[in-house]
C-alpha cells in the first residue's frame, strides 16, 4: 500500500521530552488531529503536508480516536497529553512538557514527543 | 477581617460551569481541578469541568484570588501559557499546592487547601490582587 501516504518522523525539540515518533497515515487512520484552538496549528499542517494526511480541527468537530494518527496539542502539562496517549493514540505536544498529572502512567517516549516546532518533522 | 467583595474589586475572569467531568472528583481528592470552555473536544469532557464564561478581560497574576463558589484561595503562581490558555481556549489548570513556582506551564497554583467540588450552575472567578492579600491562607476546612 506504499503510495498514498508517507511517513514522518517527529523528533523533540529544544528542552522536550519522549520519541522520536513515526507518523504514517492510513486510509483507517487518516487524521492529523488538532486540538491547539485557534485553527490548524503549523505543526499539524507540516505533518498533514508531508504525510498526505488531512488535518481536522478537533475544535470544530470531534473524530474517534480509532481515525486519528497523530493528534497535535499545545498542552500546558495536565491533561491533554494524557488523554491522547491513553487511548494510545500518538501525540505531539508543541509546549515541552514532560510526563505529569494525573494521566502521566500513559505518557511514555513511544506515544508521545514534545517541545516540537516545524523544523522537527521530518520525512522518515 | 474578612475582605468581601470590597468596592473596586476588578474580576479578569467569570465563569459558570456547566458540567463536570467524571474524574473531577478524583482529581480533586489530589488538589487539582482541570477547567476547559465548552467548546472543548468530546474526548475531553471527562477530566474538565466544563464551562462558559461572562468575564474573560485579563491573565491572573500572584496575588490575585481564585474564587470558587465563594471560597476563596489566593493565587501563588502563574504558569507561562496560562493566560492564553484562559484566555483563548478557557483553559487552566489550578492547583490547590501553594506552590510559588508553576511546575507545568498549563499550572495555576493557589493557596494550599481543599477546593470545593463544582457542580453544574457553580460559579468561578478570578479577581485581581491588593485587597485580597490579606487572607493569604484559606483557614476554614470544612470536612
Amino acid at each position: 500500500m506504499a503510495g498514498q501516504y508517507k511517513k514522518v518522523k517527529v523528533a523533540a525539540g529544544r528542552g522536550g521530552w519522549g520519541g522520536p515518533l513515526t507518523i504514517e497515515p492510513t486510509d483507517s487512520r487518516p487524521l492529523i488531529y488538532c486540538v491547539t484552538g485557534g485553527g490548524i496549528h503549523p505543526v499539524a499542517q507540516r505533518i498533514a503536508d508531508l504525510t498526505g494526511g488531512e488535518v481536522f480541527d478537533g475544535f470544530k468537530s470531534s473524530a474517534p480516536f480509532e481515525k486519528i494518527a497523530v493528534a497535535v496539542i499545545d498542552c500546558g502539562g495536565t491533561a491533554r497529553v494524557g488523554v491522547y496517549p491513553m487511548k494510545k493514540v500518538k501525540t505531539v505536544d508543541i509546549h515541552a512538557t514532560s510526563p505529569a498529572g494525573p494521566l502521566a502512567a500513559f505518557i511514555t517516549a513511544d506515544l508521545f514527543v514534545s517541545g516540537v516546532k516545524p523544523d522537527d518533522v521530518t520525512e522518515a | 477581617m474578612t475582605a468581601g467583595p470590597a468596592a473596586g474589586v476588578r474580576v479578569r475572569y467569570r465563569t459558570e460551569v456547566l458540567a463536570v467531568g467524571a474524574m473531577i472528583p478524583d482529581f480533586r481528592e489530589s488538589g487539582l481541578l482541570v477547567f476547559f470552555a465548552e467548546q472543548a473536544p468530546r474526548e475531553l469532557h471527562d477530566i474538565v469541568v466544563l464551562h462558559r464564561p461572562s468575564v474573560a478581560e485579563s491573565a491572573p497574576e500572584p496575588g490575585d484570588v481564585f474564587e470558587l463558589d465563594g471560597e476563596r484561595f489566593t493565587i501563588t503562581a502563574v504558569g507561562s501559557v496560562v493566560a492564553e490558555n484562559l484566555l483563548r481556549l478557557g483553559h487552566v489548570s489550578v492547583k490547590a499546592d501553594g506552590a510559588v513556582t508553576a511546575a507545568l506551564p498549563g499550572d495555576l497554583n493557589v493557596a494550599k487547601g481543599r477546593l470545593p467540588l463544582p457542580a453544574a450552575g457553580s460559579t468561578m472567578r478570578i479577581v485581581a490582587g491588593g485587597a485580597a492579600e490579606a487572607d493569604a491562607e484559606p483557614t476554614e476546612e470544612p470536612s
